[in-house]
């Protein structure tokens, strides 16, 4: 209901040969100037705007703040009694690659082997896969996709939910290189084990000592191909660790205990990586190591269950356990193809509940994890010359009653075209029987 | 996804529990302080809440008014009210209070799931395995829930019976019943029962059915079958009602434990809880329950209830669904967030359920998501975890609300349950506090005692890496 009002609440203000375009589909000709007026400006890296106004001009925000004035021919959208904040980044998901998890062929997450760092994220990513649109529409404007299994599972790419190819969404394609710290009881995430039952814990050890020193081996060669001048004969994979082994890519570790987080700490010395802890459930243990030597930790997500018998609270409270010791930190859904992404606030509200600070929260959201993707200089705040990425709010995005009016993805209003709003407005429609 | 998983691996949880310990390559941890350690707590004749917004679920919300609690039932509830003498009190000032929680689908406190052998195992019974000890039952206290429907998984047509429990932690297992909570029983459709998403293992027939005719075919013969046992029992004792002194006895049919929860099904006593997805098994199994004149008390999941919420509503039947799960399966990839609402809005009484460990711990939130997909209202979406989860299980004339002379089930909150920043303080079932966060082990806790510890002599920093 509030989605169709709002379809339409759109075209009010649209320019009159828009107002004939159906609700939910995306006009031939873009406006490129618009000006969002009279809205509560949250652009987290500085205080709230009351009364303010938001000019977007060719995919870039022109301006922002009170008393700016709206350029003629802009199409203006009366934000009264609205929010608008910088659009929300995930920090790790799999979106793209799956469509249907229960479908053998609806997932594309999972290369064979343990060393895959040559694999492109973004060469696998659908741009129109349904979960696009519903992510979207929640205010998430990016997200970190990567693949998962084995121990290097390739590079992440950062992309904007919005796009006709997976170049044109992507933000940046080769954004870190995205491996996993081997544990006990299975060798990457999923991996071997997790479900077995057949492995004694010995072996299991036995098996996580070995993955060890083969992850360690394997950098250790991949580092001295790089090195060598002009290798002949090519390797493209150990080609494809330079970046992070010269230190210009970041290394995403997904890690979850303590001593997986150790052991990432010295590889990551070792081969002086720029290192990324993501998960890293048990990363309370070490939150001041960690801090001091400015790690980012991207926590989550918090909408799961704490290991073994660890209190209660342990993951709703691990975020602010982190920020408190000085920890930058981000947000992830691990979103595999259920859905989650859109609910990226809610993972940061749980926090906020157990001790992160709401306005660190709403940053761990949208700045923080622009500067952990070495983006900030274009996402994550509403600030003049940064990319449009942006949303309109009822209220705080935090907050599940919070209603989404509009969104901009560099630039442009997205229509209100996914899936479930389709379906929803279909069937809402449908005449008694 | 990891829905799937729970229900086609039951005996997953012994390796997840195995993989929790710690790696070997570091320094021993401290151990956490057992959750288990927590008291039982004991049970006040008398308690008052003072100072709260109550949410009552049944008669709006009450700014800064008290609850009276006496012997574990809700006494008085209103704002005029006097404090009795000698009442525990609960200061509930700037803080909220709602019924507490009802997740209508749980498999908590379950040791086993499913009995997948056959098509039809009405004879099996989730109160014959359950468990007190289960962390998550103590997890979801932690969340403001009280009660749990617990059903079995959905591995067929005709699953096992289901226990209705409240979580009394601490207790011995068998205080977990909810005393008076009708019968119910566990029926599945669609591709769980088909068995579409398991690995076939070779040289092993199938299990029929492998279609969705075949699961009304199962259905169909199965209350046949009820009806002939019925029929002969009726017979039975109409012969043995006859029987003149001197004359032979009858001989009774043989007992059938299966065909007796159908017939109860029948008869109306047993309240069918039906896990469902698509719309078209949904109006087969809501006409072969008119054909054999019984009502499905809830529709369990039921994603694609919103296209046929006229129907459901018209059937008097419940339904009980995700908030916001999609896509996991291919029967799932119409589902939409707005289904609860919808299907409100139609005249469908609806809850909002976990099926998780994971979202009973926060039904609150998910709850919540009603009032941002299809507008539901807050008390609406309030009811959907409380009063409406109460109707569909048959206990709402004992829990589920704010009033008198019900269970003093309640949940109380740092600030409305719906706002972000919000967490449960403490959990009252029949009065008794069985969760209260200030005395519960919490993270901040375990690092403060961490920190006293005095530190071991040596560490290894690399977590053993030579």
């Amino acid at each position: 209901m509030k989605r169709l009002l709002l379809s339409s609440g759109v075209v009010v203000f649209l320019a009159a040969p828009l107002a004939a375009q159906s609700p939910t589909a995306r006009p031939p000709v873009r406006p490129t100037v618009y000006a969002i007026t009279n809205a509560t400006l949250v652009p987290v890296v500085g205080p709230r705007v009351p009364n303010g106004t938001v000019v977007i001009r060719d995919g870039k925000i022109a301006a922002a703040g009170a008393g700016v004035a709206v350029p003629a021919g802009a199409t203006v959208i009366d934000g009264s009694g609205l929010f608008i904040y910088p659009g929300m980044i995930d920090s790790g998901t799999r979106l793209g690659l799956v469509e249907i998890g229960s479908v053998p062929g609806g997932q594309d997450t999972q290369e064979l082997g343990q060393f895959n760092p040559q694999d492109d994220v973004l060469s696998a990513v659908n741009p129109h896969s349904e979960h696009v649109g519903i992510t979207r529409a929640n205010g998430v404007t990016s997200v970190i996709t990567s693949a998962e299994g084995g121990l290097i599972q390739g590079t992440a790419a950062l992309i904007d939910l919005d796009g006709w190819t997976p170049d044109e969404m992507a933000e940046s394609g080769r954004v870190a290189m995205v491996m996993t710290y081997p544990r006990v009881g299975g060798g990457g995430r999923f991996g071997g084990g997790r479900f077995g039952g057949g492995q004694n814990q010995g072996d299991a050890a036995a098996t996580q000592n070995r993955q060890v020193r083969e992850l360690t081996e394997y950098l250790r060669n991949a580092k001295a191909y790089n090195e060598r001048p002009n290798p002949v004969p090519q390797n493209l994979a150990y080609a494809a660790l330079g970046p992070a082994l010269r230190g210009e890519q970041p290394v995403v570790f997904d890690v979850q205990t303590e001593g997986q987080i150790r052991g990432a700490l010295a590889l990551a010395d070792s081969f002086k990586l720029k290192l990324v802890l993501r998960g890293a459930t048990e990363a309370w243990m070490l939150a001041d190591t960690l801090a001091a030597r400015r790690i980012p930790v991207i926590v989550g997500p918090t909408v799961s269950t704490p290991t073994g018998d660890a209190p209660y609270d342990a993951v709703y409270a691990l975020g602010g356990v982190l920020a408190k010791a000085g920890v930058l930190i981000a947000f992830q859904t691990e979103d595999g193809g259920e859905g989650n992404s859109r609910n990226l606030p809610y993972n940061a509200a749980l926090a906020t509940a157990y001790g992160l600070d709401p306005d660190e929260a709403l940053r761990s959201v949208t700045i923080n994890p622009a500067k952990i993707w070495g983006v900030a200089d274009k996402l994550g705040s509403i600030e003049t010359g940064k990319v449009a990425n942006l949303f309109v709010t009822t209220g705080d995005p935090l907050d599940v009653r919070t209603v989404v009016k509009h969104v901009f993805i560099r630039g442009v209003l997205m229509p209100w075209d996914d899936r479930h709003t389709r379906l929803y407005e279909k069937f809402r429609a449908r005449p008694k029987p | 996804m990891r829905h799937a998983l729970i229900l086609a691996l039951p005996l997953a949880a012994g390796s997840l529990l195995a993989q929790a310990r710690p790696d070997s390559t570091r320094p021993a941890a401290p151990a956490a302080p057992p959750v288990l350690s927590v008291p039982i707590p004991p049970a006040a004749t008398l308690v008052a809440i003072t100072n709260a917004t109550i949410i009552t679920a049944s008669h709006g919300t009450i700014e800064k008014g008290i609850i009276v609690i006496r012997n574990g039932k809700i006494s008085g509830v209103g704002k005029d009210l006097a404090v009795p003498a000698g009442a525990q009190v609960i200061d509930a000032n700037g803080k909220y209070v709602m019924p507490g929680i009802i997740d209508a689908h749980s498999h908590s406190a379950a040791e086993a799931i499913n009995e997948g052998s056959q098509s039809v195992t009405a004879q099996v019974r989730i109160q014959d395995v359950l468990r007190e000890d289960g962390i998550s039952l103590y997890r979801s206290l932690a969340g403001g829930v009280t009660t749990l429907n617990v059903l079995h998984g959905s591995a067929n047509t005709i699953g096992g019976q289901n226990a209705v429990i409240k979580l009394r932690w601490g207790l011995p297992v068998d205080s977990l019943l909810f005393a008076g909570a009708p019968p119910g029983i566990k029926f599945a459709l669609g591709e769980n029962v088909r068995q579409t998403n398991v690995p076939q293992i070779p040289g092993r027939t199938p299990r029929y059915p492998r279609t969705r005719m075949g699961q009304e075919e199962v259905l169909r013969d199965a209350f046949t079958r009820a009806r002939e046992y019925q029929a002969e029992w009726k017979a039975y004792e109409t012969a043995k009602k006859a029987v003149k002194k001197g004359q032979l006895e009858p001989i009774p049919p043989a007992r059938d434990l299966q065909l007796d929860a159908l017939v109860e099904i029948l008869e109306g006593k047993r309240l069918v809880h039906a896990h469902s997805y698509r719309s078209d098994e949904i109006l087969m199994l809501l006409k072969v329950a008119k054909d054999f004149g019984f009502r499905i008390a809830s529709l369990q999941h039921v994603l694609e209830g919103y296209k046929i919420a006229d129907e459901i509503a018209a059937a008097g039947t419940g339904a009980s669904t995700f908030a916001d799960n999609w896509a996991y399966k291919l029967e799932a990839y119409d589902a939409i967030p707005h289904n609860a609402a919808l299907m409100a809005e139609r005249g469908v009484v609806v809850t909002i359920n976990s099926d998780s460990d994971e979202r009973a711990r926060r039904l609150y939130q998910e709850a919540a998501k009603a009032m941002k997909y299809g507008g539901a209202s807050e008390e609406e979406a309030i009811r959907m975890i409380t009063l409406n989860a109460a109707k569909q299980l048959g206990v709402e004339k004992q829990t589920g609300s704010i009033d008198i002379g019900k269970d003093a089930d309640l949940a109380i909150f740092s600030g409305h349950p719906f706002a972000p920043a919000s967490r449960v303080e403490m959990t009252l079932i029949d009065g008794r506090v069985f969760f209260d966060r200030n005395k519960a082990p919490t993270l901040e806790n375990l690092i403060e005692m961490l920190k006293r510890r005095p530190r071991p002599n040596t560490t290894s920093e690399n977590g053993g890496i030579k």
